[in-house]
């Protein structure tokens, strides 16, 4: 008796810590909202075409600088822009933009979600660029932005502009560094729903001498890969093999070394003079290499010391005429969903071991999912009636580009998503906030 | 008689019933050093032996009826007596039947008068009748209340402080000696007066005839104010209901309306009224109302027979000689009735407070026994005042709280606690207001913790920020000095009840409430020890008297006014003990027994619930207040924690500084002692704790969950764990010292050595990271002053709010400044559209997020620094947003739009911003339209224009819209009738308990005749 009493106690106080434990439900009281920022595609320039992919044909959109918020579906999947830009309801489908100027030259670009700060590592100021840097506000408010160049000659001073809400500008780009060959431009947003495009034009006198658009890189890493960089093999058309011009820069405040290793399905090697290169800080250094392999396209991985931003420009040839294109670094491979109907790309894989599933959705509604498998740099080309592809799954460290070739020239785009998946916490209404 | 003297003197004995004292009367009149010359009685009616009594001395009767009263008593034996001769110097010494003058009593009265020709009138020192050293009266005025006024204290105790002879208005006819002729000058006493404060009038009409009046403490007597004290009954005519204290208080207005001057009688009329009111209702308080009712009805009749007072006052004047205003010497001054009446107050609450400890009986003389009392004793008890456990605990507290609190001295606000508002009247307001500008604006009642939080700042002249620190800086000695008083009655221990309650103050449970601004539980922590002193028996709680159940009650309420948490506990305690009080009901225990148990519990259960009302009654629509602290809704810890006696979350202590609180509970469960049963009740409470924190709610302005607070358990689990402990270790150390080591020693050891880690670590903590709590004083404003620029202004502030490591985002309607105490329990709850708004806000979708904000009123965007700058850049690509300032404080955007309180729209769709106060608003709509108020919906809202009420409708945000017909000049109201008559019912209420649980008053016939010395 003296024993039983206190154990009922503890076997009741047991009992609750038990029951209490398993109905614990201590709520974090927290709930998300997922959505996907709708996504801009750049407008078209004066003697441009462009072109844009979408999926489903019902995707929402209006013209950048429609004063309404009324939205249409655009009833195509490849879809021929007016001069304005447009804003696009993706929901997770990336549009691509296409532009060319007929008989000059073509390229890709990503219809992409605002950003905090965008880098454009390509373009020139000097007597031969024609081409623009384009920064549109897709908010209903007043934007300011600041653009930073970064040449050879170093870092210039910052221009600050003010977009009206919903209107784009368009910037020469040898406005930003008169005068100077090698441009790297990071464009940051102070206020306003921001995205910028780059389009790197030259020509001398009349005759093009190629564009591309320059694809927006988000941030500066120690370790980039350019996944897909094209290559015209020595032939008795192309009688000398691509002269690839590296662009590089390390934006922050002390020089750095970089080594460039060169991924191609014969193996992996660092062409001379790009190991152990060293470049100083914020100038950009543009470096030329020529490397002797059969492969038509292959991939760089850049690793440095420094944060650093980087591309590669090749020239090359399409239907007699002078052409070239920019090969930007890319994240990591995800899923995602690339809208390429009008477009044949040739997807190119990089990484060590890559293995990706992927989905192509055809124009008829059909399905196909394919496997692609390889080590250092893998390629496969989406059919030409494609009017979707969806990267299901891939190893890690994978990492994804297209080049697309059409009959005005060559285009780059990297395979990444235009509008991640943006998780928002749902805030609550709490009192607190106004105590200190 | 021969007499030695000029004088001659006529004693007058008037009797009525009073055979009790008579005997010592007749024998003190006997006995007097100087003789009587004559002595002639009056018996008026009496029912008992008097007039036998009085045969038996031979003392020539003159009988006289029932209803005769002391003046016309007084008459008939002057009118007996030998025609006065002119010259002679003729007295009459006037006895009553209960007052005993000592033997040189007229001896000395007459050697006052010797060399005062002037005096007329001169009475001795009249003492208690059992208590011969109680003073009754050294003469006697009356203050212009028509209270009897002596000058003298309650009960003083008679050293010679009065001693002399004093010129005053009058004395009391007990014993007084006057002259003959001036009594017949006069007319003698009034008749109008036939008992109680004839004496008074007596001596002012003396003292106007141009007369004196002495009174000589030489002279002697001892009296038993047998009328006074309800000894016996008042026959006299006149005398309503034969109540003495009506008399006596109608006899005081007649007295003072009758012989004041013209011109002070307006004043003194009021003061009497006031005097009247003010006093019946003391003797409610006393439930006294036989009393209360004398007090109004004695005026009452003075009133309704104004002609009496005419008279008399005709009468008086054809009599005066000199100017009324002498009299003004006598009259009490104001400031004395108050001193007297402060002192005798403080003095009754000292007595009750602190009462007269027995005064020891070890003289310094015996303890020195043979040592030469010439030497000077060495002393040093300033260093063993050091060696008591007491003085070095409150000691050590008091230094552990100053450095522990060095970040809490100012205007304190963080954690649960609100900032305080600068001064009481706001703490008032919040709680009479019918309307809350807090968020949308709120109708809750306001929890009634705030009057008790504006009551308290009087001590320190309503200076809320104050009061708070000096809480805050008091609560661990109030604390400790709490538990100690209880654990004093388990162990006389000191060595061992001062560390517990040492370790009381610095419990999980203490420490966390003080760090996290959780003013109930420190409540709760400062005064439940003290329940136990109030309710002596729970279990037959039918002995305890209804009083201290009503104490108990008002007791309960204080902790209801600040949770309600109290209410469930009381709920499952008197449902418990209900359900055993069945029991044993069902196993023949008797009935009468059964239903006051249940009574009294069901009023312990029911009252204080019913005196915290309407706050109450709101928490049963809303059941989550039932589980809510006062302030800000903050989450408590997980179930681990609170199994070891931390309450958890921010402030408290981490989970690496276990306590013993557990660990003592289930030792003292196989203790054989009453510990045992302490410990039972410890772990019932702990499991409720347990059980309780699991639960996650919303409340208080907070729409998300957060998981209960569960100090209110973990008050009590602390408390009886100590008090467990205690008992165990009183009752162990004699155990352990007689008996050989074993294992009880080693648990022993444990223990301590558990606890003393505890109370090192704990304290070394407090003094360090525990010093930087979240409540501090100095922090900086969530707004910025640039916003408060427009008062009353709606402002939707958003702001990362970091919650147990993490930050989430959170919003709120702001009025332009910070909370205030009181505010977060009335905050209204989450709106859906506000809510959609906000979200879209943060994700960029808001692209009507403005249209919804600025139909509710809300004029401005504000973005707290630090936060996340995407979001800052996707709130400034929303459209309807303009960016007004960015500055260190955060980023502030204008809603677009017409944005405000009372927006008018017209027939043709245009807005317009129409002029409003904080609450309501006077201003002129231009035409026909809709009126809106952006504030919460409710049925109180009301627009009055021309007279009439205008209909009010709900529009599709759920705010109130008024539809307009004309121009004209509007009313905007909000009805507070309801909550005006809630808080007069909850007044009525409390007045009744406090009544109910006051120490009831006796009426004088009740009061034994030693007390009455």
């Amino acid at each position: 008796m003296i024993i039983k009493r206190p154990l009922i106690y503890i076997a009741a106080l047991s009992t609750t810590v038990l029951l209490a434990s398993l109905v614990n439900v201590a709520s974090t009281g927290r709930n998300y909202s997922q959505t996907y920022p709708d996504v801009v595609c750049p407008p078209r320039l004066s003697g441009l075409n462009s072109q844009v992919s979408v999926s489903p044909s019902s995707t929402q959109f209006q013209n950048l600088e429609n004063r309404s918020s009324k939205t249409v579906p655009f009833k195509t999947t490849r879809y021929v822009m007016s001069k304005s830009a447009v804003v696009i309801a993706a929901q997770g489908v990336t549009p691509i933009a296409w532009q060319s100027r007929p008989g000059g030259w073509a390229g890709g670009v990503l219809c992409s979600g605002p950003a905090q700060s965008q880098w454009f590592v390509g373009g020139s100021a000097d007597v031969t660029t024609r081409g623009h840097l384009i920064i549109t506000n897709s908010g209903l408010s007043d934007a300011i932005v600041d653009i930073q160049s970064f040449s050879e000659n170093g870092k210039q001073p910052v221009k600050s502009i003010n977009l009206k809400s919903k209107s784009f500008a368009s910037i020469a780009l040898d406005s930003l560094a008169p005068g100077d060959h090698s441009l790297a431009v990071l464009v940051t947003p102070r206020s306003g729903r921001v995205n910028s495009f780059m389009i790197d034009e030259q020509g001398a006198g009349l005759k093009s001498l190629g564009g591309d658009f320059v694809n927006a890189i988000s941030a500066p890493a120690t370790d980039l890969m350019i996944p897909a960089v094209p290559n015209e093999i020595q032939s008795k058309v192309h009688k000398n093999p691509s002269n690839h011009t590296l662009r590089i820069l390390a934006p922050g405040n002390v020089e750095t070394q970089f080594t460039a290793e060169i991924l191609t399905t014969d193996g992996r090697f660092i062409p001379v003079g790009l190991n152990a290169h060293t470049i100083s800080a914020g100038v950009v250094a543009d470096i030329t290499f020529s490397p002797s392999i059969a492969a038509k396209v292959f991939a760089v991985h850049i690793t440095s010391q420094e944060p650093v931003v980087a591309s590669i420009s090749t020239p090359l040839i399409s239907n007699g005429h002078k052409d070239f294109v920019w090969s930007t670094s890319v994240p990591t491979l995800s899923p995602l969903t690339m809208a390429i109907s009008g477009l044949t790309p040739l997807l190119t894989f990089a990484g060590d071991s890559i293995s990706v599933e992927l989905s192509v959705t055809f124009l008829n509604g059909k399905k196909r999912t394919s496997h692609i498998t390889g080590t250092d740099i893998a390629a496969w080309r989406a059919p030409a009636n494609a009017k979707t592809v969806t990267f299901i799954s891939t190893n890690k460290n994978t990492y994804g580009g297209a080049i697309v070739t059409s009959t005005d020239g060559y285009g780059y785009f990297p395979v990444e998503a235009g509008s991640v998946l943006t998780r928002v916490e749902v805030p609550n209404s709490n009192i607190r906030v106004l105590n200190p | 008689m021969a007499t030695a003297d000029k004088h001659s003197v006529t004693a007058i004995v008037v009797t009525h019933d009073g055979e009790m004292w008579l005997p010592a009367v007749v024998a003190a009149l006997a006995s007097q050093t100087r003789p009587i010359d004559q002595i002639i009685a009056v018996d008026t009616g009496s029912l008992d032996t008097s007039t036998k009594l009085i045969k038996s001395a031979r003392i020539p009767i003159i009988a006289a009826d029932r209803n005769c009263g002391f003046g016309d008593a007084v008459a008939l034996a002057v009118a007996k007596m030998p025609t006065h001769i002119e010259g002679s110097s003729e007295w009459i010494w006037l006895i009553h039947d209960d007052c005993a003058p000592a033997p040189t009593a007229l001896e000395k009265l007459l050697e006052a008068i010797d060399d005062r020709p002037q005096v007329a009138m001169v009475g001795p020192k009249l003492l208690g009748w059992h208590d011969h050293t109680h003073l009754l009266e050294a003469g006697v005025s009356i203050a212009g209340n028509g209270a009897r006024w002596t000058g003298l204290e309650t009960m003083e105790y008679d050293q010679g402080q009065h001693d002399g002879i004093h010129d005053v208005l009058a004395v009391s006819t007990a014993g007084a000696l006057i002259r003959r002729d001036i009594f017949e000058e006069v007319d003698g006493f009034d008749s109008n007066l036939a008992l109680f404060r004839d004496d008074v009038d007596f001596g002012w009409r003396v003292r106007v005839a141009g007369h004196a009046v002495i009174a000589t403490t030489q002279a002697i007597a001892y009296h038993a104010q047998a009328a006074a004290t309800e000894r016996r009954s008042v026959d006299v005519e006149g005398a309503l209901l034969n109540r003495p204290l009506l008399l006596d208080r109608r006899n005081a207005a007649y007295v003072l309306l009758a012989n004041s001057s013209w011109w002070m009688m307006p004043w003194l009329t009021l003061q009497i009224f006031s005097s009247a009111i003010a006093r019946s209702l003391g003797f409610l308080l006393a439930k006294l109302p036989g009393y209360a009712a004398d007090e109004l009805l004695a005026v009452a009749t003075l009133v309704f027979r104004p002609a009496t007072l005419i008279k008399a006052r005709k009468d008086r004047k054809s009599k005066r000689l000199i100017s009324p205003r002498i009299i003004s010497a006598y009259i009490p001054p104001r400031w004395s009735q108050i001193r007297l009446t402060a002192a005798n107050v403080v003095e009754t609450l000292r007595s009750k407070i602190i009462p007269v400890a027995e005064i020891s009986t070890n003289s310094s003389i015996e303890s020195l026994d043979e040592e030469d009392l010439l030497v000077p004793t060495k002393s040093n008890q300033w260093i063993n005042i050091l060696r008591k456990p007491e003085i070095l605990g409150y000691l050590l507290m008091s230094v552990f709280t100053l450095i522990a609190s060095r970040d809490r001295i100012g205007n304190l606000m963080g954690g649960a606690l609100a900032a305080s508002p600068s001064g009481a009247r706001d703490l008032w307001r919040s709680y009479f207001e019918s309307w809350h500008q807090v968020g949308l604006g709120s109708s809750h009642a306001a929890p009634p913790w705030l009057v008790i939080l504006a009551l308290a700042s009087i001590a320190v002249l309503g200076n809320i920020p104050l009061l708070m620190t000096v809480l805050f800086l008091l609560a661990p000695l109030l604390m400790m000095w709490s538990a100690h008083s209880l654990l004093g009655k388990l162990s006389k221990n000191r060595f061992i009840t001062m560390p517990a309650s040492f370790l009381y103050a610095m419990s999980p449970v203490a420490l966390a409430s003080i760090n996290s601004g959780r003013l109930a539980t420190i409540l709760i922590l400062v005064l439940a020890p003290r329940v136990p002193f109030i309710l002596s028996a729970w279990k037959s709680i039918e002995l305890n008297s209804w009083r201290r159940i009503y104490g108990l009650c008002l007791l309960l309420a204080l902790f209801n006014a600040f949770t309600l948490t109290t209410t469930l506990i009381s709920f499952g305690v008197i449902a418990t003990a209900i359900f055993f009080d069945y029991q044993s009901f069902s196993v023949g225990q008797d009935k009468l027994i059964f239903l006051s148990r249940i009574y009294r519990r069901l009023t312990l259960l029911f009252v204080p619930f019913m005196l915290v009302a309407p706050y109450s009654f709101e928490a049963l629509v809303k059941p989550s207040r039932f589980l809510a602290e006062p302030g800000l809704a903050i989450a408590g810890g997980s179930t681990p924690l609170v199994l070891m006696g931390n309450p958890g979350g921010i402030g408290a202590l981490p989970w690496w500084l276990a306590s013993p609180i557990l660990l003592v509970l289930i030792v003292a469960l196989f203790s054989s002692t009453s510990a045992r049963q302490i410990a039972q009740l410890g772990i019932i409470f702990l499991s409720a704790a347990v059980l309780f924190s699991v639960i996650s709610f919303s409340s208080h302005g907070n729409s998300g969950h957060a998981i209960m607070w569960t100090g209110s358990f973990l008050a009590i689990v602390t408390l009886t764990s100590i008090a467990a402990g205690v008992v165990l270790l009183d009752r162990l150390r004699s155990t352990l010292v007689i008996s050989n080591i074993h294992y009880r020693h080693i648990l022993a050891a444990l223990l301590l050595i558990f606890t003393s880690l505890y109370a090192v670590t704990s304290t070394v903590w407090s003094l360090t990271s525990g010093a930087t709590s979240p409540v501090q004083s100095g922090r900086t404003t969530v707004m910025p002053a640039f916003l408060t620029a427009e008062p009353n202004t709606k402002i939707l502030v958003l702001r990362e709010i970091s919650n147990g490591g993490s930050k989430s985002v959170q919003y709120y309607i702001s009025r332009g400044t910070d909370i205030i105490l009181g505010q977060p329990d009335v905050a209204p709850g989450q709106i859906h559209e506000i809510e959609s708004a906000a979200q879209q806000l943060i994700d960029g979708s808001g692209i009507t997020s403005s249209k919804v904000l600025a139909a509710y009123g809300i004029k401005y965007v504000f973005v707290k620094n630090p936060f996340n700058p995407t979001i800052i850049r996707t709130i400034d690509g929303l459209g309807g947003f303009a960016r007004t300032s960015a500055t260190s404080s955060g980023v502030v955007w204008r809603v677009s739009g017409a944005v405000g309180r009372l927006i008018f729209t017209a027939k043709d769709g245009t807005q317009q911003v129409l002029q409003s106060g904080e609450i309501g608003a006077r201003t002129t709509v231009p035409g026909p339209g809709t009126l809106t108020l952006t504030e919460s919906f409710d049925r109180s809202w009301q627009v009055v224009e021309n007279g009439y009420r205008l209909p009010r409708l709900r529009d599709a945000h759920g705010l109130s819209q008024f539809q307009v017909s004309e121009s004209g000049e509007i009313s905007l109201i909000h009805d507070g009738t309801i909550r005006r008559g809630w808080l007069s019912l909850q007044l009525i209420g409390i007045v009744l308990v406090v009544v109910l649980a006051l120490p009831a008053g006796r009426r004088k016939r009740e009061i034994s005749e030693s007390e009455l010395a």
